[in-house]
């Protein structure tokens, strides 16, 4: 690495107005600046309509500014000429699973991307093979795409992304449809995704989700109210609480333990970090450690 | 019975499910299927022959059985046709203009007059009905709609020189195949979402204009559904790169088999067989026997 | 015990199965028992593809038992002559994600479908809806919006209050807060609570969401597979949380806290739901 590098996706002055021109103009974003450099794990939360969806769409120009810029890595979203290399850098997986297949059966879903950019035949078959053990889908590779359950609709949904070869991943609230089990395991493979160099963005209602990113950045009626690591943010519990968010269940019950046990750490995120806090407050346990 | 199955709107439909069962005719190229289910139309609504429909409708049910389909359940696909079949058919016997002096009159009261022509042409009606349905169910029992849709690319894709574009249609049917069976769920779910308030679609109410009525309510939330999922789909396509079917690598490539080739001939010999045969020898061989031996 | 009361709704050796005799069935339901005292709040909790949403059809007539029988009011769904209408009226059923199946123009309009349908005359009808539109947070005034131009929430809030509409005795809930963010969750369990409170009425929870469970849950029956493998009160069912574990659901963060602490060897209760209890033992240990 030599000298500053350029960020991956890059917003300035970034302002969208839905049906802009018309009667009725509704303002989704108000100007947005933004980096996010290649390798980063952000998350994007928000109340209803703060603008995250709209936000996302950006990042790979399925929506374009009204009013500012939005650069992927040299390439200026605008740029006409460049939409397949933008496409191919940043690809998206979205919140409704049905609503994302397009092939009968599973590798032929994958498949869909690099077909559409013309991948000669030998290295289709090598890219639908990468992305599906990726997501660990490589046994159901034949199944109807339709009879997978939405965990595993999810999984192709990223697989398919996987297969364009892209630098950063979008995800705009892919778990909200699933249960406890599915959720887990779509952020069990965005997690290791990211450790294997992959930039990702999600946007999630989640709070839990959030606190695992690196860095999160908090929308409000389409401005960036807040932003910072999970530990900053979820600091700010009153600013929170008036944007119509929450913190992570973990930090409140840390902070309704702290207002009766004194000096209880409330800076904390997840179940683990809530045990170990409390472990070093309460001393070994008796009996001796384990 | 018709209280259990209220709101179940795929109920018993044959045309259209798979069975995956693995037989010889599932392994078939679907250009074979293809190609042999329209030569099964075409001998179909061309034959005028007895002999011929019956020598069809023998080769479908020869092709379930090969299919490892229980032959029962298929033939149940017929049943929710059969009261509008009969009543077609008994109007064809009764109907159809009497072709003079050739027609030997079987049966006749006050103005209805039933020849062995209009006979004939009543069974005619529903042999051809039945063959079709039956064939077309066997059709779908053993092709998945992935080898449909690949065996209707594949055989459209050598015009498209000629401009037709065979991609998209070929995405489009994949396309509907694929929300037909969500949209029918969002339709049952908005029935029951609004029978929970009281609303009353149709307990045999006599009224046939009453009954579509009550339907209304259905169609624009059912409308704004559609497109709200058309949408998604269209940005996820987006994101992909899809533009069009110019410049597209494909995946998957089918080759034809000696047994394709082989299917392929015998349904040709068949269909043959069927067309050719119109009002011929061995009809009215068959008919004088059926007939002068009473 | 409340041996004395004959339940809103008993559901006995419930059995259902979709596409039954064709090569194509599955079996969604296998012998499924429940009861729902007025009072109460049943939560009904199961992975994916357990058959919550199918025993909810059940409930109020949607779907007729193929196998068992379920009573409302003492009154089985069973018999050819029930009066399904009048049924559907005491269970008001609530579908997940109910703001897709507003249709009428106006806000109002939608509302008033129910009663509408309960041939109640006009000013009865509106009187209602202002009742209803009051419960749930809407200003009356939006009865002359146009449904499209409500933001996601309030068409949510809408929708619950067609259903309240038809003053239902016993209201039946599929993930009433799939989607919502932190306040609009907050905002939904809070009317769901206040109308729980007058006499007479019962609230049957499906959820995936363990916390909305054990906010407003008083007894709970989990289901798997189409079977009810744990049911009793919130805290019975939760105390055993490695058959929750094993079927793919999760505990509270309060007893998952204690669970892992009592792991690593600190004499803490499991038995704990709220972040209360929680604070409690935590003092218990520190201050002993």
């Amino acid at each position: 690495m030599t000298g500053v590098e350029e960020p991956l996706i890059r917003t300035e002055g970034l302002h969208y107005t839905y049906q802009a021109g018309t009667r009725k103009p509704a303002p989704a974003l108000r100007g947005i600046d933004l980096a996010i450099n290649a390798g980063e794990y952000v998350a994007v939360i928000g109340a209803n309509g703060s603008g995250k969806s709209t936000l996302l769409r950006h990042f790979n120009a399925l929506l374009l500014p009204t009013v500012g810029s939005v650069w992927v890595t040299t390439w200026n979203t605008r740029d006409l000429a460049h939409l397949r290399d933008i496409r191919s850098t940043v690809g998206m997986v979205f919140q409704v699973p049905d609503d994302q297949i397009v092939a009968s059966t599973v590798e032929e879903d994958v498949a869909f991307g690099p077909e559409n950019l013309g991948i000669p035949e030998e290295q289709l078959r090598q890219r639908v093979d990468w992305a599906l053990a990726t997501v660990s889908l490589s046994e159901l590779r034949h199944r109807a795409s339709r009879l997978l359950s939405a965990g595993q609709k999810q999984r192709l949904a990223i697989a398919s992304a996987l297969a364009m070869h892209p630098r950063c991943l979008v995800l705009d609230e892919a778990t909200a449809m699933l249960d406890a089990a599915g959720k887990r395991c779509i952020l069990e493979t965005i997690h290791q995704l990211h450790q294997n160099g992959m930039t990702v963005v999600v946007a999630t209602h989640e709070m839990a989700e959030a606190a695992q990113a690196q860095r999160v950045i908090v929308l409000s009626e389409g401005c960036i109210a807040l932003q910072g690591s999970p530990h900053f943010v979820f600091a700010q519990e009153e600013i929170l609480q008036a944007l119509q968010l929450d913190v992570p269940h973990p930090t409140h019950l840390a902070r309704t333990i702290a207002t009766s046990v004194a000096a209880f750490p409330t800076d904390v995120l997840a179940v683990e970090e809530l045990v170990n806090a409390a472990a070093m407050l309460l001393g070994p346990a008796p009996g001796g450690c384990r | 019975m018709s209280k259990v199955l209220e709101f179940e709107l795929i109920g018993h439909v044959t045309i259209g499910q798979y069975l995956p069962t693995g037989s010889i005719l599932h392994r078939l190229d679907p250009r074979a299927k293809l190609l042999m289910g329209l030569l099964l139309i075409g001998a179909v609504v061309v034959s005028h022959s007895l002999v011929g429909l019956t020598a069809l409708l023998l080769a479908v049910l020869v092709g379930l059985v090969l299919a490892c389909v229980p032959v029962p359940f298929a033939l149940a696909g017929l049943r929710p046709m059969l009261p509008f079949l009969m009543l077609l058919a008994l109007l064809q016997v009764f109907t159809i203009p009497q072709h003079a002096a050739t027609a030997t009159v079987l049966w006749r009261w006050s103005i209805l007059t039933m020849t062995d022509r209009g006979l004939l042409a009543g069974i005619l009606l529903i042999g051809r009905f039945s063959v079709m349905v039956l064939g077309l169910s066997l059709f779908s029992f053993s092709t998945t709609t992935t080898e449909f849709t690949h065996g209707l690319e594949h055989l459209l894709r050598p015009w498209q020189r000629f401009g037709l574009p065979a991609h998209e249609l070929a995405l489009i049917v994949n396309i509907a195949i694929h929300f037909l069976p969500i949209l029918a769920e969002e339709t049952e779910r908005l029935m029951k979402a609004q029978a929970s308030r009281g609303a009353d679609f149709g307990r045999g109410q006599r009224n046939f204009i009453k009954r579509a009525r009550k339907l209304l309510p259905l169609l624009v939330p059912l409308f704004l559904v559609s497109l709200q999922r058309a949408e998604h789909l269209i940005e996820a396509m987006e994101a992909r790169c899809y533009v069009g079917g110019k410049g597209r690598t494909h995946l998957i490539h089918l080759q034809m088999q000696l047994s394709d080739y082989v299917a392929l001939a015998t349904a040709l010999g068949l269909a043959a067989f069927a067309i050719q045969l119109s009002i011929t020898h061995a009809d009215q061989v068959l008919w004088h026997w059926i007939f002068m031996n009473r | 015990m409340i041996a004395c009361t004959i339940p809103l709704i008993d559901v006995r050796g419930l059995a259902y199965t979709y596409l039954r005799g064709t090569p194509l069935e599955t079996q969604a339901l296998r012998s499924v028992d429940l009861h729902v005292y007025a009072g109460e709040t049943v939560g009904i909790i199961g992975p994916t593809g357990s058959g919550k949403s199918t025993l909810l059809q059940h409930l109020n007539g949607l779907l007729k038992p193929q196998q068992g029988q379920v009573y409302v009011n003492g009154i089985s769904l069973s018999d050819p002559h029930v009066d399904i209408r009048s049924i559907r009226q005491r269970i008001g059923l609530l579908f997940q994600n109910p703001e897709d199946q507003l249709f009428e123009r106006y806000a109002g309009d939608d509302v008033a479908f129910g009663p509408r349908n309960l041939n109640l005359p006009a000013d009865q009808v509106r009187e209602r809806v202002r009742q209803v539109m009051e419960m749930v947070g809407l200003p009356f005034a939006y009865k002359d919006r146009l449904t499209a131009e409500l933001s996601h929430g309030e068409r949510r809030r809408l929708a619950l209050a067609g259903v309240l509409a038809l003053e239902p005795q016993v209201l039946v809930l599929d993930e009433p807060t799939a989607g919502l963010d932190p306040q609009g969750r907050r905002e939904l369990l809070h009317i769901l609570s206040q109308w729980r409170v007058k006499e007479g009425r019962a609230i049957v929870l499906a959820s995936h969401n363990m916390e909305d469970i054990v906010e407003l849950s008083t007894r709970v029956y989990v289901l798997v597979a189409g079977q009810i493998v744990l049911h009793g009160s919130l805290r019975d069912v939760f105390s055993h949380h490695d058959i929750l574990t094993q079927n793919g659901l999760s505990v509270p963060i309060a007893m998952e806290t204690m669970l892992m602490l009592r792991q690593r060897g600190y004499p803490v209760s499991i038995n704990v739901l709220t972040a209360e209890e929680a604070t409690r033992e935590i003092k218990a240990l520190l201050y002993v």
